[in-house]
């Protein structure tokens, strides 16, 4: 199992072994890279190419997993509970999520992202386990979503006061931008989260969740602006402002 | 509002995200530096982008480190019941 399989480039026909402790049983990864170089040389691959094969970091050893892998739990158990809404499903997605990283662990390379691999496989382990269950359509569509769209709203009904679109954003609490979150669906949830919560780059969460840059792009934006709708629609709600 | 303004605001989230290439960045920037409504906006989509991050981290029960540290060690004997 190689859960960030297609995430790096490699040239094609040209595979890197998957055995990473064969070749510490051989005597380190030294052998592992002339064993590279002479497989390269063979298949007349240009010198830009060999030198970056041949700097290939070894396969992780599963030894180590609990040292490399333990200070993320903490950021999957919140990604995790923002996912399924629930902490039970959390601390179960986050479990099946460690026991398949430490299984497939001889499969991730070290010194690539390890945390995109981890979430990456949290989101599929997530999405097998939850979107059966819920039996709704993967896409959902959100209309028609205006841009700058909370910033203008709140801009209108707080006059023409400096700064008071900021000012009128901390009357949100923690619990409202939660359930404005929670209430994105999963396909523009996913993205916001990934982005906002845990800081990723754009590339990153397309890794994660195995779509074009270009999709990430768009699902990311639109969610943003959705949750914006949503806050908004919160506030008026709540009766913090008047709607427009 | 100006043709500056739409072009600043398509790439708010791309700016505020630090995923726009070197020339566009500038040029939004440059946009910014004379515009006060823009540097609002952009400065409100910064803050809440920063108020999710915050509100969206919840702590780990306790004892999740415990579970974890236990299903791998079950897990380890498993694989290998002499160890």
């Amino acid at each position: 199992m190689s859960p960030l399989k297609g995430g790096r480039k490699k040239r094609p026909g040209v595979t890197v072994p998957n055995s990473g402790s064969r070749f510490r049983e051989d005597g380190g990864s030294s052998r592992a890279t002339q064993a590279l170089t002479l497989l390269v040389a063979q298949m007349h691959v240009p010198r830009s190419s060999l030198h970056r094969l041949a700097t290939l970091q070894p396969m992780a050893d599963q030894e180590n997993f609990e040292a490399d892998a333990m200070q993320y739990a903490p950021q999957l158990y919140s990604a995790a509970l923002r996912m399924t809404r629930n902490p039970a499903d959390a601390e179960d997605v986050v479990q099946e999520t460690f026991l398949k990283a430490y299984r497939a662990y001889d499969s991730y390379q070290e010194g690539t992202n390890l945390k995109a691999w981890l979430y990456r496989i949290l989101t599929n382990t997530y999405i097998n386990k939850y979107r059966k269950a819920q039996r709704r359509p993967n896409e959902v569509e959100l209309g028609e979503l205006q841009d700058l769209y909370l910033f203008k709203r709140l801009g209108e009904v707080s006059g023409a006061s400096q700064s008071a679109e900021a000012e009128a954003l901390e009357l949100f609490v923690d619990d409202d931008i939660i359930a404005a979150l929670e209430s994105l669906p999963e396909n523009f949830r996913l993205p916001v989260l990934y982005a906002d919560v845990e800081g990723f780059s754009y590339k990153e969460i397309a890794e994660i969740l195995d779509v074009p840059i270009g999709t990430v792009m768009s699902r990311l934006h639109r969610g943003r602006k959705a949750l914006q709708r949503k806050l908004w629609n919160l506030a008026v709600e709540r009766g913090i402002v008047e709607p427009l | 509002m100006t043709s500056g303004c739409s072009d600043a605001v398509e790439y708010v989230y791309q700016y505020i995200d630090d995923e726009l290439t070197v020339t566009r960045k500038a040029r939004i920037k440059w946009h910014l530096k004379h515009c006060g409504n823009c540097t609002d906006a952009f400065a409100f989509e910064v803050q809440l982008k920063e108020k999710i991050a915050s509100a969206g981290k919840t702590e780990p029960p306790a004892e999740l480190f415990d579970t974890l540290r236990a299903l791998i060690q079950q897990e380890r004997i498993q694989q290998d019941p002499d160890r």
